[in-house]
C-alpha cells in the first residue's frame, strides 16, 4: 500500500537558523499518526512546510503521489488537506454558521452542505446551539469543536491538528482527545502534532518523536512508550535533545 | 415547502435591510412632501453621502484595510460623468483647454454616471493589482499615498478636469428621489456583498489571514475582488454627487472629504451595512448641527475670532472617544435585526433554502 502522506528527508530554516534537518516521515491511510515533542522540536515547521506557509530547503512532500512542496497554502485544503491550525483560529467576528459555510467553500454543494451540517451537530451539539453566535464568543474548547469542524467541512482526506489542547482544561483536552478517536473511528486520517505526548500515545497507531529537528524515534505507540522514557524526554533526559552545560 | 414560508423564512433573516430601508423611505418621502428646501437638500446630500460610505464598507468594512483612497475613485466618477454628459458648448466655455475629443462627448446623464463607475473600476484593477499584494501596515500607506497622487493628477491634468478651477454646467439631474433610489440600491447592494462567498472569505480574512489561508481562501485575490467592487460603487456614487453639485473642484476629493467619509463609517461601526447606515446618519445630523452653531457664532461675534473648522475638530475628538470606548463602533460588527424575528433551527432554515 502506498502512503497518503510521504515527507521525506525533509530540511527547512527560517533565515540562517535550521529548523528541520532531513526528517522522514509517512501516514497511510486510514490511520492516526502522532507528531509528538517539546516546544522547538520542529513540529510546527513540519506542517507549515506541508501546508506551503514555509518552503522547505530540500527534501519532498508528496501527497496522494503528487508533489506538494512549495504549493501555495490555500491550494492546501483543495487537494484534501485540511489543518486546524494552532491557538484555534476561528474567524472571531463571523458566526459558527459563516465559520463552516467558509470549510465547505472548497466545494460547495447546497445539498451536501446540509448533510454535512446535520452531522456536525451530531459530532458537536454545541455548535448547534450556538449557530447564530460569533465565533470569539465560544469558549476555548468550543472553539476548538468549531476549528475542527470548519476543517471536516471540507472533505479532508488527511486531516491535520496542530496542538488541539493548547491552553484547554484537562477537563475540556480529555473531550478533544475523545472526539479526536471517535473520528478516527469513523474511518478519518489524521496527522496529530502534540506536546502532549502522554495522552497522544493513547489514541495514535504510530508516533514520530521529533527533537531539535530531527525524527529521534518513529514506530507504533507501544514501540514508543517502551523505548522512550517520556517523562525525560520533557525534563531535558539523554533520550531528548542533547544539550550541555557547563559550569 | 410553500412560497411563503420561504419567504418568511428570508425576511426572517434579512430583516436588517427592511430595518434600514423601510425609515430612509419613509423619511424621504415626508421630507420630499412637507420639507423645507433646507432640509430637501440635506436629505439629498445624506442619500449620496450614504452611496459613498456604502461602497467604502463593502472594501475597508469586510477586509480591515483602511482604504484611503476611495474618495479618489469617488471624484474619477464625478468627473467621468461630467465631462461624459456636459453640454460641449458649456465644456468649451468652462474648461478652455480641455481635449476635444473631451469636448465632443455628450450623452444622457444614466449610462454617464455608469461609465464614470467602470473607469474607476478599471484603474482600482490597475492600481490594485500590486497594491493587494502588499501587506496591511505597508499597503494602507500606499494607499494614502495614491490619494496624493490622485489628487496632483487632478489639480493639474487641465486638458480633462480644468485644473484646480472649478469645473461648472454639469447638469442637474439628482433629486431627492434619485439619491434616494441610489441610496436603497447601494444598501441592497452592500448587505449582498458582505454577505456573499466574497464578502464571506473577505470577512474572514480580515479576522484571521492565516486561518483563511488554511481554509483555502486566497487573499490576495479576495481583496482585490473587494477593492475593484468598492471602486465600482464609488465612482458612480462621484457621479450621482456630481450631478447634485453641478459645480466642483478637485479639492472635494480630498483629505477632508475623505476624513468625513472615515468618520461615518469608523462611529457607526465599519463592519456592518447598519453601522455605516446609523454612522452616516449621526454625522450628518452632527455636523449640520455643527455648521448652524459655527454660523450663529460668527455673525453674533460673540467671540473676538471667527470660529472655524469646528465641525472637523469635533468629529475628530468624536472618532477617538468612539474608538477607545467601542472600537467596533456604535453598532458594532454584527447587523442589527428585528427582535421579534426569531431565527430558527439552522437545519431548518438551510432547508428551507438560503
Amino acid at each position: 500500500m502506498t502512503p497518503m502522506l510521504t515527507v521525506e528527508n525533509l530540511s527547512a530554516s527560517y533565515g540562517v537558523v535550521r529548523a528541520l534537518n532531513d526528517i522522514s516521515l509517512e501516514v497511510n491511510e486510514g490511520e492516526m499518526v502522532a507528531l509528538l515533542g517539546v516546544n522547538g522540536a520542529g513540529k510546527s515547521t513540519t506542517l507549515k512546510s506541508i501546508t506551503g506557509v514555509l518552503r522547505p530547503v530540500k527534501g519532498s512532500i508528496k501527497f496522494l503521489g503528487q508533489e506538494i512542496a512549495n504549493g501555495k497554502p490555500e491550494a492546501t485544503v483543495k487537494r484534501g488537506l485540511s489543518l486546524v491550525p494552532e491557538g484555534r483560529e476561528i474567524f472571531g467576528t463571523l458566526t459558527v454558521e459563516e465559520n463552516l459555510r467558509l470549510g465547505a467553500f472548497v466545494s460547495y454543494q447546497r445539498d451536501r452542505y446540509k448533510a454535512d451540517l446535520k452531522e456536525m451537530f451530531e459530532l458537536f451539539p454545541i455548535l448547534e446551539e450556538r449557530f447564530t453566535q460569533p465565533g470569539g464568543l465560544l469558549s476555548g474548547g468550543e472553539q476548538q469543536m468549531l476549528a475542527i469542524a470548519r476543517a471536516l467541512m471540507a472533505h479532508p482526506k488527511l486531516l491535520m491538528l496542530d496542538e488541539p489542547s493548547l491552553g484547554l482544561s484537562p477537563a475540556m483536552t480529555d473531550q478533544i482527545f475523545e472526539l479526536i478517536k471517535g473520528l478516527r473511528d469513523r474511518g478519518s486520517t489524521i496527522l496529530l502534532v502534540e506536546q502532549n505526548a502522554e495522552r497522544a500515545l493513547g489514541i495514535v497507531d504510530r508516533a514520530y518523536l521529533l527533537a531539535s529537528g530531527e525524527v529521534q524515534y518513529s514506530g507504533t505507540a507501544e514501540e514508543i512508550r517502551r523505548q522512550v522514557d517520556i517523562a525525560s524526554v520533557y525534563f531535558g533526559g539523554d533520550d531528548a535533545a542533547p544539550c550541555e552545560v557547563t559550569q | 415547502m410553500s412560497l411563503l414560508s420561504r419567504f418568511l423564512t428570508w425576511s426572517r433573516q434579512h430583516s436588517t435591510l427592511a430595518l434600514l430601508m423601510i425609515p430612509l423611505v419613509l423619511a424621504g418621502l415626508a421630507i420630499n412632501a412637507f420639507g423645507s428646501s433646507l432640509l430637501l437638500n440635506i436629505y439629498t446630500y445624506f442619500c449620496v453621502s450614504l452611496i459613498m460610505v456604502l461602497s467604502l464598507q463593502m472594501f475597508m468594512g469586510n477586509s480591515g484595510i483602511l482604504n484611503w483612497v476611495h474618495i479618489g475613485f469617488v471624484g474619477v466618477g464625478a468627473y467621468a460623468s461630467a465631462i461624459l454628459s456636459t453640454a460641449p458648448m458649456v465644456k468649451s466655455m468652462g474648461v478652455p483647454n480641455m481635449f476635444p475629443a473631451l469636448v465632443a462627448l455628450n450623452m444622457p446623464v444614466i449610462p454617464a454616471i455608469m461609465i464614470g463607475g467602470l473607469i474607476a473600476a478599471v484603474l482600482a484593477a490597475i492600481i490594485g493589482y500590486p497594491l493587494m499584494r502588499l501587506s496591511d501596515f505597508v499597503g494602507v500607506i500606499t494607499l494614502f499615498a495614491t490619494l496624493i497622487v490622485f489628487h496632483v493628477i487632478m489639480t493639474q491634468w487641465d486638458n480633462v478636469t480644468n485644473g484646480p478651477r472649478t469645473f461648472f454646467g454639469v447638469p442637474e439631474f439628482t433629486t431627492l428621489t434619485v439619491a434616494l433610489i441610489g441610496a436603497l440600491i447601494a444598501i441592497m447592494v452592500a448587505y449582498w456583498f458582505r454577505e456573499s462567498g466574497l464578502g464571506l472569505r473577505l470577512r474572514a480574512s480580515r479576522d484571521d489571514r492565516y486561518a483563511a489561508m488554511s481554509v483555502g481562501i486566497d487573499v490576495v485575490r479576495v481583496r482585490y475582488y473587494g477593492f475593484i467592487t468598492s471602486a465600482l460603487i464609488a465612482g458612480m456614487a462621484g457621479g450621482v454627487w456630481a450631478h447634485f453639485i453641478t459645480s466642483f473642484s478637485p479639492k472635494a476629493f480630498y483629505m477632508s472629504e475623505m476624513f468625513i467619509l472615515l468618520a461615518m463609517l469608523v462611529i457607526g461601526g465599519s463592519g456592518s451595512i447598519s453601522g455605516a447606515f446609523m454612522g452616516t446618519t449621526f454625522v450628518t445630523i452632527a455636523r449640520e448641527a455643527l455648521r448652524q452653531v459655527e454660523g450663529t457664532v460668527n455673525n453674533a461675534h460673540v467671540l473676538p475670532f471667527d470660529v472655524f473648522g469646528l465641525t472637523e475638530a469635533v468629529m475628530a475628538v468624536l472618532m477617538i472617544t468612539i474608538l477607545i470606548w467601542r472600537p467596533g463602533g456604535v453598532v458594532g460588527g454584527q447587523e442589527i435585526t428585528w427582535p421579534l424575528f426569531k431565527r430558527k433551527s439552522p437545519i431548518k432554515e438551510v432547508e428551507d433554502g438560503v
